[in-house]
């Protein structure tokens, strides 16, 4: 079996709960776009979500066919995305992360801010800091249908567009290209791709 | 043999043992912890509260207790996870709202969500 690569992407319960879904759908679909193998989910155990209480949300890209469809939690993600700043600090974001990870963060603060409250930092290879809500002019977009229910302003019409767009700037599972012909949102993909800010640790 | 046997005159074949036992009361509950739900906490101004005991009766994870000693309100941050209930229930303004990262205590780190 091919190597795959796992996203974990983390989000507010009930205001970011599409938003978070839509991220990893973004990164599957550009995916697929390329011809790769991908799988895209909520974390079950998460669900029902309450407000504010951290989700999880995973996509899987591969090379090959993914044959672990019934391993519903990413245990080794390559690339930690956080929709909401404060959850750094109530959640172990990087549980299960290989060394030389990459960390994607929605935030208006400075890396040396986020990294004081990451106690496992010595993971990360990367770390990419971009103010997704001020992009895309809103945190959240109102709750609509459940996974799998139609969404009608297609996917990545908010913050999830430009951070994942960010996300494009360390990665070359998905390219920008890819990720602009899915997202609802293509000007905030472009931005967040060009307002990222990379810092090597 | 307890007293309300020897009292009501039960007789020593219809004498049963207490029958249900439960833990102690506790003030907190390390199963259910919220606190790291918080994006923003309240901070509480002591110059303008009144310990009118609004917040501890409104929370709803009775995050606000009194110090008798010091006759000030105190903050559980383990439990509180930010519901802004505290800040619309006073009536002295002496709350208010400000975001988490800003503070660097109050961390309560888990590895799954509660």
């Amino acid at each position: 079996m091919a190597k795959i690569f796992e996203v974990t992407i983390w989000a507010t319960g009930v205001l970011q709960d599409m938003e978070g879904r839509h991220a990893s759908l973004l990164i599957a679909n550009a995916a697929d776009k390329a011809g790769k193998f991908v799988q895209a989910w909520d974390n079950y155990a998460d669900l029902p979500d309450r407000v504010n209480v951290p989700l999880r949300k995973y996509a899987r890209i591969s090379d090959e066919e993914i044959e672990m469809r019934y391993e519903y939690e990413n245990e080794h993600p390559e690339m930690v995305i956080i929709m909401q700043d404060a959850i750094i600090k109530g959640m172990n974001v990087l549980w299960g992360m290989p060394k030389g990870g990459v960390l994607v963060i929605n935030t208006k603060r400075s890396v040396d801010d986020i990294l004081k409250f990451i106690p496992n930092k010595d993971l990360l290879s990367k770390i990419v800091t971009v103010d997704a809500n001020s992009i895309a002019k809103v945190a959240d977009i109102d709750f609509m249908g459940g996974e799998g229910g139609v969404e009608v302003v297609g996917i990545g019409a908010g913050p999830s567009a430009p951070l994942v767009g960010a996300a494009c700037k360390v990665t070359d599972a998905f390219s920008l290209e890819n990720v602009v012909a899915v997202a609802a949102n293509k000007d905030g993909v472009k931005k967040g791709y060009e307002q990222a800010v990379v810092t090597n640790l | 043999m307890p007293k309300y046997t020897v009292k009501f005159k039960i007789p020593k074949h219809l004498q049963v043992p207490m029958g249900a036992v439960i833990p102690s009361p506790k003030t907190e509950n390390e199963g259910m912890i919220t606190g790291n739900w918080r994006i923003v906490r309240p901070v509480i101004d002591h110059e303008k509260c009144t310990t009118c005991l609004n917040c501890y009766i409104f929370c709803p994870d009775a995050c606000w207790q009194l110090n008798e000693k010091t006759e000030k309100m105190e903050w559980n941050a383990k439990y509180c996870k930010g519901c802004r209930i505290c800040i619309n229930e006073c009536p002295a303004d002496a709350l208010t709202a400000e975001e988490e990262l800003n503070f660097p205590d109050g961390v309560v780190r888990l590895d799954v969500p509660f």
